[in-house]
């Protein structure tokens, strides 16, 4: 048996076995079943002096026969049997309690039990390194020469024997544990330090000069200087033992996960827990406030208690290891002034990337939220660009926020008013985030498409960038209002844009053109390529938006439509919110395009000075006869008719006198403007009138063809709908749908025509038989929306049916083309008088007018001449 | 038959239109406000300006605003233009202005 012990040893000379005497062998059986004995004697711990001695002697002898490895071997797992046996089955048994429980329940046990278990353990291991240091002793008499390395080495192999030990036996709970116990602590600590928070305002708003004197007296490391102090000295001390002891037992990996993950759980819900719902104050100071005085102070003061074993590797447990924790944990107020050692610098950035991180998911899952109330909501928008900025993390955000988009805005539920809002909210806050506007392209987009979709689009815009001057209105009052934010975005922009020119940079000259080489940087990584680089990337708010409806001259037309609509339906001739509009878009758009809207308002400024001089010219005038009408009443708008959009003309004829005052106000404009004379657009304006009937009187305000009706009945009680036409100029189509306005207000009356004559009509002459005018109110709001102005639609129609016969020309020859053929065809041959200019999209529009006429027909792409 | 609703307005009040005629409804055209519609254009015989093609009612190619600040001029034999056009057409003449229309001498109407 030795002899297979020795020939393992020194298995390489074998030869030397032939060369022991026998002498020798029964020495080196003797010493080895001493070594057997008093290693067990030892190890049992009722070891003597004596019994040291005989191992030293044992373990010289077999160390002159070269068997010093042997001893080794064999004094090594005769502490591991030991181990095995006592220790490692002990420690587990303190916490087979704990196996199925709720750990939560058992705060203080946990506590307890860790502590017990740890202590235990040390002692055990303490113990075991005694014996082994007696062995190191042993063989040390033997070999003077032999150094320390040999003695580091010995206690490596053991330390690792010993946690070896322990992780195969390691049970499942055991890590749960200790994130259970670091998490406890760490929230009795947080509510210390909130506590110690709360006291030290307290102190400094009573006096600063206590406040020093803690310092000091903490300073000198005494212990009475406040009881939190103490407590959190305390509670970090404990904590350092147990992280210590487990260290020692070479659970030191498994320790600081366990801490780090209570640390990172108790920072996650702090964040959630500042963060929460609320978007309008920034949170991100406050967090880092709260990393800095609870998790990195308890780092500290761990680290700088565990002091030098914080290097990993041989630990030890000597009382050296303990020196006075006072001394090497500084109290909270002076851990500012202690330069942060690395691993301290290191958890620090780890913390705060956490923060960031966790704050930013928690930020972008409510992104949609945050920038419905976008300008209440700008703290939050600010703490989530910080964080972005940090972790980088910004293809997330657009992720997640367009499915966000598509699951809640882009739907047919939602009014293209409000997608409109949202999107320029959305610009706005993104442009905060990321001025580049990368990421806004790509939010975007989904945005843009969607809204191209939709008709109402270029109507509800213009309504926006009109609307927010109205002042008055009745959605002024509305705090978000998006119109004002607009018409906020086209004066913000006002300064800024005047350099930048407008959309074509026809002037640029070389020196801007090298001023801005100069400024130009780099896309942002996550920048698509194909979307063009930064340069042609549009951020202002306003591009923005032209770009949905493709080119500004739509936009512009469709605001010159409504101003035309809004400025007819003034009768004070106060423009000065509209003056500012045109203003402001001149900026964006360019003098040229906005042009016409110009002289549009210059008619009215002038309008209202004609009317004046007239007014002051016809009282000075002769008297007024019996039958004439005082130019009082009248005022008028002056149109240069080429530069307003097609209005659209109703024959009218309007009573006798009020004829008259018109014919008279048109000869004295021609007396004051000689070459210039005034056509009258009779069925244009607004009439207040008052009726007067036979028990009451009511106010209207009316356009000028209802006013022609009602006058009519002044002389007659009922009309039959022809002769009622015949009367008042207007075709009869156009005069039944007019008369819902009376019938409506329960003026009228319609009974059913009997003969061929139509429809008769009758006054109602008290209230007494006025009965059901209320379920006719319908009828009349649907009168409202007839416009004096020729809409966009039309106007488009009118101009594209010139080429109406260019195109069925077309297709007679061709038999079928495509739109871009007919597109490019008409640009082509189209080039005199009215040269073709419209867009294929309008070309596309007209053509599907003409399909749904029954003219063309469309197939698989193509039109072709119906049949 | 309107006699028969024992009312009758021309009784009370001045009638405006036919002192003989009672109303069934009746409008006060002192209180009425009317506003009204109208353009205005040149009273010239043609549409568009000789000189620049540009139609009267509008401006010359040089102008922003129409109406007073780019007015018309007629010259004695009855055509009209612009008045600045016409002013850069004379001025351009050496001799002699001619009216481009009719080649007679151009004399402004007075």
């Amino acid at each position: 048996m030795e002899l297979l012990g020795s020939s393992s040893s020194s298995e390489c000379n074998l030869g030397i076995l032939e060369t022991l005497s026998d002498d020798a062998i029964e020495e080196i059986t003797e010493s080895y079943s001493g070594l057997f004995t008093t290693v067990e004697s030892l190890i049992a711990g009722d070891s003597s002096v004596v019994e040291e001695k005989e191992l030293v002697s044992h373990v010289s002898t077999l160390c002159k026969y070269g068997l010093a490895s042997l001893v080794r071997d064999h004094f090594l797992s005769s502490l591991q049997q030991a181990f095995d046996k006592g220790g490692a089955s002990t420690f587990w048994l303190h916490f087979d309690n704990f196996r199925h429980n709720q750990h939560s329940d058992y705060g203080e046990e946990i506590h307890q039990a860790l502590c017990g278990a740890l202590e235990e353990i040390s002692i055990e291991k303490q113990f075991l390194e005694k014996c082994l240091s007696t062995l190191v002793h042993a063989l040390h008499s033997f070999e003077e020469q032999s150094s320390d390395s040999e003695r580091v080495e010995l206690f490596s192999r053991f330390q690792s024997m010993l946690s070896s030990t322990l992780m195969t036996t390691l049970p499942h709970h055991f890590p749960e544990i200790l994130h259970w116990y670091f998490k406890e602590k760490l929230e009795e600590l947080s509510a210390i330090m909130n506590n110690e928070d709360d006291d030290d305002d307290a102190q400094q708003l009573e006096s600063d000069g206590m406040d020093l004197d803690d310092k000091l007296r903490s300073k000198n490391g005494e212990m009475d200087v406040d009881q939190g102090f103490s407590r959190h000295d305390d509670l970090v001390k404990n904590i350092g033992k147990v992280v210590r002891n487990l260290r020692s037992i070479g659970f030191t990996s498994m320790a600081e996960n366990a801490y780090a993950s209570a640390i990172f759980l108790l920072l996650k819900a702090k964040v959630h827990d500042l963060a929460g719902d609320d978007y309008r104050t920034s949170v991100l100071g406050s967090i880092k406030e709260w990393i800095q005085t609870v998790p990195l102070q308890f780092l500290n003061a761990l680290l700088s208690y565990l002091g030098d074993s914080v290097r990993y590797g041989t630990t030890t447990t000597t009382p050296s290891g303990l020196t006075s924790p006072l001394a090497s944990c500084p109290s909270p107020s002076f851990s500012k002034v202690v330069t942060p050692s690395e691993g301290i610098v290191r958890w620090k950035l780890r913390l705060e990337y956490f923060a960031y991180e966790t704050l930013q998911d928690l930020r972008i899952a409510k992104l949609f939220e945050i920038i419905v109330d976008y300008p209440e909501s700008s703290p939050a928008i600010e703490d989530l660009k910080q964080c972005l900025e940090y972790t980088g993390q910004h293809s997330k955000l657009v992720e997640s926020f367009i499915s966000s988009l598509k699951y809640r805005l882009l739907t047919a539920g939602a009014s293209t008013n409000d997608i409109l809002h949202q999107y320029v909210s959305t610009i706005k806050a993104l442009r905060a985030i990321d001025p580049a506007g990368v990421f806004l392209e790509a939010v975007g987009e989904p945005i843009r498409d969607y809204l191209r979709g939709r008709k109402d689009t270029i109507k509800c815009i213009v309504t926006m960038l009109t609307d927010g001057s109205g002042g008055g209105g009745g959605n002024a009052n509305g705090s978000g209002n998006p119109g004002d934010s607009l018409l906020e975005e086209l004066m913000r922009d006002e300064e800024s844009q005047e350099n930048v020119g407008f959309d074509d940079d026809f002037h640029t000259d070389d020196k801007q053109a090298w001023i801005n080489a100069s400024r130009w940087e780099p896309d942002p990584v996550e920048a698509d390529p194909l979307k063009g680089s930064l340069s042609q990337r549009k951020v202002d708010i306003l591009g923005m938006l032209v770009d949905i409806i493709g080119s500004k001259e739509q936009l512009v037309n469709e605001y010159r439509v409504m101003l035309a609509e809004k400025l007819l339906n003034k009768t004070d001739y106060d423009i000065d919110t509209e003056i500012r509009t045109v203003e402001l878009l001149k900026i964006h758009f360019g003098e040229a395009s906005m042009q016409r809207c110009e002289i549009m308002l210059n008619d009215l400024i002038d309008s209202k000075r004609v009317n004046t001089n007239i007014k002051k010219a016809s009282q000075t005038g002769t008297e007024l006869g019996e039958s004439e009408l005082s130019v009082d009443i009248l005022t008028s708008t002056i149109l240069s008719t080429n530069f307003w959009p097609p209005i659209q003309d109703e024959p009218l004829v309007l009573p006798g006198p009020i004829d008259k005052l018109l014919s008279d106000y048109a000869n004295r404009y021609h007396e004051i403007k000689t070459p210039r004379k005034l056509l009258w657009k009779k069925n244009l304006g607004t009439v207040k009138l008052e009726l007067q009937f036979e028990d009451r009187a009511m106010e209207f305000t009316v356009s000028p063809t209802h006013a022609a009706i009602i006058m009519q009945f002044q002389e007659k009680k009922s009309w039959n709908s022809v002769d009622l036409a015949a009367a008042t100029g207007i075709p009869i189509d156009v005069l039944n749908r007019r008369v819902n306005l009376w019938i409506s207000k329960g003026v009228l009356r319609e009974t059913r025509g009997r003969e061929s004559n139509g429809n008769m009509y009758t006054l109602v002459e008290s209230i007494s038989d006025s009965g059901k005018n209320e379920s006719e109110e319908l009828l009349g709001g649907d009168e409202e929306s007839e416009r004096s102005i020729a809409s966009v639609e039309d106007q488009l129609r009118k101009e594209m049916t010139i080429y109406e016969k260019f195109i069925m020309g077309m297709l007679t020859n061709f038999g079928s083309m495509a739109l871009e053929r007919i597109h490019n065809t008409l640009k082509m041959f189209c080039v005199a008088d009215p040269s073709y200019d419209k867009s294929l999209q309008q070309l596309q529009s007209f053509l599907s007018g003409l399909v749904s006429e029954e003219k063309l027909e469309f197939r698989d792409g193509m039109y072709l001449l119906k049949k | 038959m309107f006699l028969n609703l024992g009312f009758c307005f021309h009784k009370k009040k001045k009638c405006f239109f036919l002192d003989s005629q009672c109303y069934y409804v009746f409008t006060d055209f002192k209180k009425t406000e009317w506003h009204a519609v109208a353009s205005w254009t040149w009273d010239a015989q043609d549409e568009t300006c000789g000189i620049c093609r540009m139609p009267f009612d509008g401006c010359c190619p040089d102008c922003k605003l129409p109406g007073d600040d780019c007015p018309l001029i007629w010259g004695a034999c009855n055509h009209s233009f612009h008045l600045h056009c016409i002013l850069k057409w004379v001025n351009s003449q050496t001799s002699q202005a001619h009216c481009p229309m009719c080649r007679r001498e151009w004399q402004f109407k007075e």
